[in-house]
């Protein structure tokens, strides 16, 4: 057999990958033919040298950085994600908060209580807290007068309750006022 | 295999280990396939986020390396083909000094010069095989798994990729 036929078989011998069946009949040829034998010295010279790639350690420490920095910035899109979801939560919880005295007002309620006499207080003016429960200590404040004939500003009601962490602020529309 | 039940539940610092385990032979084949630093280090990032999206999903009765090799593979086609660099050829080392260390060592760098672009001129199937068998060590039964071909093919790629390669350096040696 001609050394040009037996290359391929050769580039796998020189590997170990030649199938049993064909390794006795290439290590024949090269028993007998010196250049067969130098091309599978340098097959398998070039095998090491493949190997043989040094890898910076900076090239992977990089990748590597890479890699976290965006897993890292996967958890803070994570998050991102979330705060809408949380304010929603929180606007939910301040609205039950806020509803709570007007839909709920039975007797003993404190913020319904509160509410109650703040509403009371608005009405009246600056009368004086006629039986007013004694847990709401009012403010109310006119924001500033209007021009006549034109809606009137807002009022801004703040509740005060006995729990100090709790202070509802409430604005009132007002009509316009003719003179 | 701990670490990696670990990652599945959502611990990065579990991925982080098993990134750092393969890491360094995912970066040294996605060089050799891109023979560019640069979109190496890209492959190499890319595989690795897949390999965290992926891994709750991944057989681990055959553990991640083969699935790691074929991602690595596949991102280091889709680059090649996306960036159509022209191969970096740096300038070849000229071994040229008094001293035997030095010349020694200019040598094998002129070698590695002269792999890398022989593996540039080899096909895309051809060098995959060749680098998943010669750089990588894995058996042609593993990298015909990992291209998706039968073994015949693998050895017909991979003695293809040895004659060109050693027709290439012999070819370039002797210019020099």
């Amino acid at each position: 057999m001609t050394c040009s036929k037996l290359e391929t078989d050769i580039a796998l011998y020189a590997g170990g990958d030649l199938p049993c069946g064909r390794i006795a009949r290439v290590e024949a040829h090269l028993a007998e033919c010196a250049d067969c034998r130098a091309l599978a010295q340098e097959l398998r010279a070039l095998q090491s040298a493949l190997r043989d790639e040094p890898l910076e350690d900076a090239l992977l420490a990089q990748v590597h950085q890479r890699v976290m920095a965006q897993l890292g910035g996967a958890g803070f899109s994570l998050r991102g994600a979330l705060a809408p979801l949380l304010a929603l939560a929180a606007a939910v919880i301040l609205a039950a908060v806020l509803l709570w005295p007007r839909h709920h007002s039975g007797a003993g309620s404190q913020p319904a209580a509160a509410s109650h006499a703040a509403q009371a207080e608005v009405g009246r003016g600056a009368a004086g807290p006629h039986g007013a429960a004694p847990l709401a200590r009012k403010v109310h404040h006119r924001l500033r007068r209007a021009p006549a004939a034109q809606p009137g500003p807002p009022l801004l009601v703040q509740f005060v309750t006995d729990n100090p962490d709790i202070v509802v602020y409430w604005l009132i529309d007002q009509k316009p006022q003719g003179d | 295999m701990t670490a990696w039940r670990r990652e599945i539940t959502g611990d990065v610092a579990a991925f982080e280990r098993i990134m750092s385990q393969c890491e360094r032979r995912v970066l040294r084949v996605a060089l050799r396939l891109l023979n560019n630093p640069q979109d190496a280090q890209d492959a190499a990032q890319e595989v690795f986020l897949r390999l965290y999206k992926h891994l709750g999903r991944l057989d681990q009765t055959r553990g991640y390396e083969p699935w790691l090799y074929g991602v690595t593979v596949n991102v280091c086609r889709d680059i090649g083909r996306a960036r159509r660099r022209s191969v970096a050829l740096a300038d070849v080392p000229d071994p040229v000094s008094a001293q035997p260390d030095a010349y020694h060592h200019a040598e094998r760098a002129q070698q590695r010069e002269f792999i890398r672009r022989g593996l540039s001129c080899l096909g895309e199937k051809e060098r995959a095989a060749l680098v998943l068998r010669d750089v990588e060590g894995l058996s042609t039964e593993e990298v015909a798994g990992i291209l998706g071909t039968s073994e015949n093919t693998v050895r017909s790629q991979i003695s293809t990729a040895r004659l060109k390669l050693r027709d290439f350096t012999g070819r370039m040696t002797k210019k020099r």
